[in-house]
């Protein structure tokens, strides 16, 4: 009875329970009225801009959206990004094809996924520690394979994946990283958007969705619901893979290269970030999609104020950990706030 | 000479009575045997005792003094020590660290005496008769070992009286017989114990006095020596009354599910079968198996042997989706834990096992699945405003119809229910023993594992009664009542 009483939510006014739902909304707002008003008004060049450049993490902080709803973490899609990235490079020089390209890149990154996946989901290793140990392994690997395998496989360059831009396909490749659908909306955002799309879908109507929701929330009876617990954990961390291989492809096509040491680099703490910040539960079970892609553009869109505003860049992860703290705070305090201010109130 | 006396207790919870005019005397160097089925009010008396409660009304004197009202530490040092059933241990500390937690020994600079202290726990441990090594981690310790170092810690702080609750439970014959030993010992030497049990055997065997209670009342107390195990029995359950009207005899139909010498951990050896439209009840002490037994029905742990068939179709064991898949269906105990999705809706609640078996067919329909919600709303005459709200929003009665609603949906025919009025209200409970009724009247088999007997006599056509994992007693509808029950479920017939 008591318990009940507890988790029964007071039914708050129609409004104020959208803005409660959508808040991450209107965090992305408050902060590109703050970049429109430094960088001298609203241009919806720069507002295309802002999907181009959270293309990646875009991308990313989806999969690791929904290994997050199933309670787990990804630390290694960094690494995985730059690892994928690289050989990614490699395939092209190869073959001259893009089909195959994409198709190595999202077949390689769910390779990667699935070892993450294997250990989590079945042999039931912290997905911490698990991930932890493949993010040191995998820019490891890409490392030292970009130092040791020969020159002419990465584009003769000495320690990066370079493009070789003799190749008859490279120009379209290039053009499809940088191109713009109908001159305004970058092609590299339309498919972060579209992905965006297809993923809260998945999540909110469709069986396979609600599972992971389920197992998140709940696991213990999910798998005494017929859940299968295991596979569904596994299978997150295969997609999470999957979706850094499709950024390490939209990676190359914006970049014609990887650097294996700088590429993708902190981006499983942004990911997370925008997970956060897009108000999905690092405990599991709560949240929406749609909410990782108003984070990650949140992030963008504050390098593009320190840009604006020409500060150092170094500066910028104070200002980002500093937003994601005070984001949180609000969301934690709030609530505690209401209940002392509601408590005081009955003791009169 | 009397050590303890409680009289008058009484106690109520948010206005329900749980303890009315209660009565315990303890003598000195006496083993006192409180008895009293679950729900009779041990454990809250237990707990008025430790200081855990407050009684409402009622004194306690103990060793001459009053101690009503008294504080968890006051009581501690007046010498009463409760060893808890899930035992108050720290298992990264070594044994005589356990002993000397809280009072440790340290020179004048403040650090550890530690070799003094393992040779007072190792000298404690020999005067006791334990053979326990004070180096020992306590993880290492085996439960018995655990038990028995709890005990001695409650001696070394000078315990007069020592509440022992089902000490036996995680216990061999063997490691139960030494601890006996070792407490008979205690007594001779003046220490008073009460002891907690349900295993008949043991009381007769252990205790020189009891006191039974029933519904949070004072039944009767005497010497052991003067009564007997069956006159016992008798008094725990009373001549308890339980209307019969819901029940009537159906129609059986064929054979739906055939266990023949199903064994794994926790139950050995289970033979029965259940036909359509009949209800089975299986029942037995906290610990008896029958909870498992179920489990592996459901295939949530591998059998070790045995054959399971449903309509004549074996199973092979082990898979929650080939169980389901044969049409078997679980509502597992312990609602909140096993059942409770708790970030979704009724809907969301209600379809998910059903999506396993379909889970080919990609999307959901939503309308169809609404339909079926209110399909089965009316069916169970679930209360809620929308399918849409939260399962934490509803009552314990509305959510467990919401899982029956789970497994209904997946067209399961062997319902398998695993104490499923645990937590419910009264009202609520009839209300499930009718649906369980009409669900069997439906064609539906189903089989119920509960340790409230009246439960059972309302539903159940035949009741298996499990004692150490072993069904010792098949009984007919007319032949269940609270006392041959407990008869064999305290294996006490013999």
């Amino acid at each position: 009875m008591k318990d009940a009483a507890v988790n029964k939510k007071p039914a708050p006014a129609g409004l104020l329970n959208i803005v409660k739902t959508y808040s991450f909304v209107l965090v992305f707002l408050v902060i590109y009225i703050v970049y429109a008003s430094v960088s001298g008004g609203f241009a919806l060049g720069a507002a295309m801009n802002v999907f181009r450049h959270s293309a990646v993490i875009g991308v990313i902080a989806i999969g690791m959206g929904i290994v997050c709803l199933t309670g787990d973490i990804d630390l290694s899609v960094g690494s995985m990004l730059a690892f994928v990235a690289g050989f990614s490079v490699v395939v092209f020089n190869q073959t001259n094809s893009i089909p195959l390209t994409l198709l190595f890149a999202v077949l390689f990154g769910a390779l990667c996924g699935l070892i993450n996946g294997v250990l989590v989901g079945i042999v039931q290793m912290p997905s911490f520690i698990v991930t932890l140990a493949t993010m040191l392994i995998y820019r490891s690997l890409s490392q030292y394979a970009c130092q040791h395998i020969p020159a002419e496989l990465i584009g003769n360059g000495s320690s990066v994946f370079r493009m070789s831009n003799a190749l008859d396909s490279y120009r379209a490749f290039y053009a499809f990283g940088n191109g713009k659908v109908a001159g305004i909306m970058p092609i590299v955002g339309l498919i972060m958007v579209l992905m965006v799309v297809l993923f809260v879908y998945i999540c909110t109507s469709t069986k396979f969705g609600k599972k992971i929701y389920a197992v998140g929330s709940n696991a213990r009876a999910a798998h005494l619901a017929g859940i299968n617990v295991s596979a569904m954990r596994t299978l997150v961390f295969v997609i999470a893979g999957a979706l850094v291989g499709l950024g390490a492809f939209l990676w190359i096509a914006m970049n014609a290269s990887a650097d294996p040491a700088t590429t993708g680099k902190s981006y499983e703490m942004y990911a997370i970030a925008a997970v956060v910040l897009g108000g999905i539960a690092m405990s599991g079970g709560k949240g929406r999609i749609l909410g990782v892609l108003f984070g990650a553009m949140s992030y963008t869109v504050i390098d593009k104020i320190i840009i604006a505003l020409k500060m150092d860049s170094l500066i910028n992860d104070t200002i980002k950990g500093v937003i994601l703290i005070v984001v949180i705070l609000i969301q934690v305090a709030g609530p505690q706030l209401k209940a002392r201010f509601g408590k005081s109130k009955v003791v009169k | 000479m009397e050590l303890l006396n409680m009289s008058g207790i009484y106690k109520a919870f948010s206005g329900v009575s749980v303890l009315s005019g209660v009565e315990l005397h303890v003598n000195v160097g006496e083993i006192h045997a409180l008895l009293g089925e679950n729900g009779a009010g041990k454990s809250t008396l237990m707990n008025i005792l430790s200081g855990s409660y407050t009684a409402d009304a009622g004194t306690v004197t103990f060793d001459g003094a009053d101690i009503t009202g008294s504080s968890i530490k006051q009581i501690e040092d007046a010498g009463i020590a409760f060893v808890h059933q899930e035992l108050n241990l720290f298992n990264d500390l070594l044994a005589y660290e356990n002993i000397f937690l809280g009072a440790e020994e340290t020179t004048p600079w403040g650090s550890l005496k530690k070799r003094d202290m393992a040779n007072k726990a190792a000298e404690l441990f020999e005067r006791l008769g334990v053979d326990i090594d004070p180096y020992a981690l306590v993880d290492d310790l085996k439960p018995s070992e655990k038990q028995l170092l709890e005990i001695s810690r409650a001696l070394f702080r000078n315990a007069k009286l020592l509440i022992l609750d089902e000490p036996t439970a995680s216990l061999n014959t063997d490691e139960v017989e030494h601890m006996f030993q070792i407490v008979r010992g205690l007594r001779d030497k003046g220490t008073s114990f009460i002891f907690i049990s349900h295993k008949m055997p043991e009381i007769f065997e252990l205790c020189d006095t009891y006191t039974v209670l029933r519904n949070g009342k004072f039944i009767a107390n005497g010497n052991i020596s003067d009564t007997t195990p069956r006159e016992v029995t008798n008094l725990l359950v009373g001549a308890a009354l339980s209307d019969r009207d819901a029940y009537e005899p159906r129609e059986l139909g064929e054979e739906m599910l055939r266990v023949e010498h199903f064994s794994g951990e926790g139950f050995t050896d289970v033979t029965f079968t259940a036909r359509r439209g009949q209800i089975i009840g299986l029942t037995g002490l906290k610990g008896c198996g029958s909870s498992e037994l179920m489990q592996g029905l459901f295939g949530i742990y591998h059998p070790s042997g045995g054959n399971v068939e449903v309509c004549g179709k074996k199973l092979h064991g082990g898979s929650i989706h080939e169980a389901m898949g044969a049409g078997i269906a679980m509502l597992p105990a312990d609602r909140k834990e096993n059942s409770v999705i708790p970030d979704m809706s009724l809907l969301e609640n209600m379809y998910l096992s059903e999506h396993v078996l379909s889970a080919r067919s990609f999307a959901i329909n939503t309308k169809r699945e609404n339909e079926r919600f209110e399909k089965y709303g009316k069916l169970l005459n679930i209360k809620a405003n929308s399918s849409a709200d939260n399962i934490n929003s509803l009552s314990g009665g509305n959510q467990q119809k919401v899982f029956l609603a789970r497994w209904l949906n997946t067209d399961a025919q062997v319902l398998l229910l695993d104490n499923p009025t645990q937590g419910i209200d009264v009202g609520a409970k009839s209300e499930i023993y009718h649906l369980i009724l009409d669900l069997a009247r439906k064609g539906k088999t189903v089989i119920i594992n509960t340790l409230e007997i009246p439960e059972l006599r309302e539903v159940a056509d035949v009741c298996y009664v499990l004692y150490e994992g072993r069904v010792v007693k098949e009984l007919a509808h007319d032949e269940i009542n609270e006392q041959t029950v407990m008869l064999y479920s305290t294996n006490s017939a013999a």
